[in-house]
């Protein structure tokens, strides 16, 4: 018993082992190249060990970039389309959770659609109406365009949310007087708030990845998100790797800590959901 | 043990009970129908706007000899385009591609991420610590995978080849070679998307009751029959919904395999949504490269609709039982 206890201990110790570097040496290798110098990088090779030391450098490598201009594009398109998804979801999901109309399942499907439809074939007729309604090169085409597939999403986490609260609440604020876009707001809004955080978090991760309709849209490279300009330096080698390197941390690293920040809220939240229930 | 498995049941049972009751409860309290439209009415009318005509507007290129640089130019020629489609070898590789892809991508990111998460589900010193650097690739941007992949398969100075080579295993062009095209790119993708499955199913581990896992143990079931005989049935949901998203999402997913080989080499990557960008905005066919979008949205309807049948039987297979 004993033995086979440690043999399952050191299974478990080894394959966790090989699951945390096939994780994290991606990501290592991105800082080491960051940090590497020019000569390793196209001559001698790069050293297995990332310099440290030279992260005093990045804020040379950066004057190759103009990455803080695509960066500043990014956040618009994510923040955009996530105020935009949450206000538009929050109503329907309250619609689908708490009333009976006809069309609902309609509805639901229309919704959940949006999850099977390749936004590559989207991209084709979205081109045609958005030139026709000049949104084309233009952020707020791609706030639109990237609304459309975070939406539903976003409506479905908040809907399977307010199923769970007891409709009690609500009764007895309406019996008070409280209309209904009043319960909505003060009692049903603040019960969801990790449930609206989670939905936010995964919005603002399609907007801040968003590639293809930017790809297609957008011509200008000064409203490039950061994602289409990291992506014209793939096969063009004028710009350093280092400085490409430098601008792609750049580009992941808000994304990493406020996944990492909001993953404990919304973890928090599924525990204190399973305590009370 | 069968004891167990049926409290478990009438678990399940009652919390899918409760939400029928609770709408049955909603509805004789009278609620007014038209509120109900009027706040499903934006979510609605957004979509009839940017998903409905353009998803009509696609369709009807389809069935048109359109370019791109008129959109609106194009004439009425049938079912020419999906004529072309069918009898095409360069369509049915691309399909064969998208089949290889998904299979492939679903089967190792739920493989590795499933046992990740039982793995990280026990109790030990920097568990936080590792979560957090596992987790680490799924919220990485796509692109900017795709630069570190690049430079990691780079065939002179990348570390994958210096490491094959420095073990005397010979130098691979990774991206460049199409017997290794397919491979790199779905070593790519399970890279960045198997934290999701982990999460989910670290999620659906702990929701486990830890009264059966004590029952378990008084019972003196070793690890594996619990594993087996209480958190697999528990976690079959759960596996089941993660690995439809994952198919549908492997069907649609177009930055990686369009930044790391753009439908190469030799056309091995060329899943149908990079075939639908490339006809589209490099060969200017918007009408043949609407009749790939509709031959795809199909393919994943059908995934869809199989997926929902085999749910429905399990559902009724669990019920008489």
């Amino acid at each position: 018993m004993k033995t086979r206890r440690v043999a399952v201990r050191a299974l478990t110790f080894t394959s966790l082992s090989i699951t945390l570097v096939f994780a994290a040496f991606p990501v290592y290798w991105m800082i080491n190249t960051m940090l590497a110098t020019d000569s390793e990088l196209y001559q001698s090779g790069q050293s297995f060990w990332a310099h440290l030391e030279r992260f005093g450098t990045i804020p040379f490598l950066l004057n190759d970039v103009p990455i803080f201009k695509w960066l500043t594009n990014s956040s618009i398109i994510a923040f955009g389309s996530t105020f935009l998804s949450l206000l538009l979801a929050l109503l329907g999901a309250y619609a689908l959770s708490r009333f009976r109309f006809h069309g609902k399942g309609l509805a639901g499907f229309l919704l959940f659609s949006t999850q099977m439809l390749p936004e590559a074939f989207l991209v084709v007729p979205l081109f045609a109406l958005f030139g026709s309604l000049g949104l084309l090169n233009g952020l707020l085409g791609l706030v639109i365009a990237n609304t459309t597939f975070t939406m539903p999403v976003a409506l479905f986490i908040m809907k399977s949310a307010i199923d769970k609260i007891p409709y009690e609440i609500e009764e007895s604020a309406r019996i008070d007087g409280c209309p209904r876009y009043g319960q909505l707001s003060m009692i049903v809004l603040p019960l969801i708030l990790p449930s609206v955080a989670a939905a936010a978090v995964i919005s603002f991760f399609d907007g801040w990845n968003e590639f293809l309709f930017a790809n297609t849209f957008i011509s200008d490279s000064e409203i490039w998100p950061a994602s289409v300009g990291l992506a014209s330096f793939i096969g063009q080698y004028s710009t350093p790797l280092g400085s490409v390197m430098t601008a792609a941390f750049l580009f992941t690293l808000p994304a990493v800590i406020f996944f990492l920040i909001v993953q404990r809220q919304i973890v928090s939240g599924l525990t204190a959901g399973a305590v009370k229930g | 043990m069968p004891v167990l498995v049926e409290d478990e049941k009438d678990v399940v049972h009652n919390s899918k009970s409760s939400p029928r009751k609770n709408r049955l409860k909603s509805h004789s309290r009278g609620f007014s129908r038209w509120a109900g439209y009027l706040f499903i009415a934006p979510a609605i009318i957004y979509l009839a706007i940017f998903l409905l005509v353009p998803f009509a507007r696609g369709i009807q290129l389809s069935f048109t000899d359109s370019v791109l640089v008129n959109p609106s130019g194009g004439s009425f020629v049938g079912i020419e385009n999906y004529a072309n489609l069918v009898t095409s070898a360069r369509f049915w590789n691309s399909l064969g591609a998208t089949l290889t892809y998904t299979a492939t991508t679903v089967f190792f990111s739920m493989f590795v991420g499933t046992t990740t998460a039982i793995l990280v589900n026990r109790k030990f010193r920097g568990r936080t610590i590792v979560r957090a650097i596992l987790t680490f690739p799924y919220a990485m941007p796509s692109v900017a995978v795709t630069l570190v992949f690049i430079w990691i398969y780079n065939q002179s100075g990348g570390i994958l080849n210096r490491t094959t080579g420095a073990l005397g295993l010979g130098e691979v062009g990774w991206l460049t070679d199409p017997s290794f095209g397919m491979f790199s790119v779905v070593a790519t993708t399970v890279w960045k998307v198997f934290p999701f499955v982990m999460l989910v199913m670290l999620a659906a581990l702990q929701s486990v009751p830890e009264e059966l896992f004590e029952a378990a143990r008084v019972d003196g079931a070793d690890s594996l029959s619990t594993f087996r005989s209480i958190v697999l049935p528990h976690l079959m949901p759960t596996i089941r919904v993660v690995a439809l998203l994952m198919t549908i999402w492997s069907i649609r997913r177009f930055e990686i395999i369009f930044l790391l080989t753009g439908g190469g080499p030799v056309e091995k990557t060329n899943t149908l949504v990079i075939n639908i960008y490339q006809r589209a905005f490099s060969e200017q066919q918007l009408g043949a490269a609407a009749a790939i979008a509709v031959l795809g949205l199909i393919l994943s309807l059908a995934v869809t609709v199989v997926f929902f049948l085999a749910e429905r039987r399990e559902n009724v297979k669990e019920g008489t039982s």
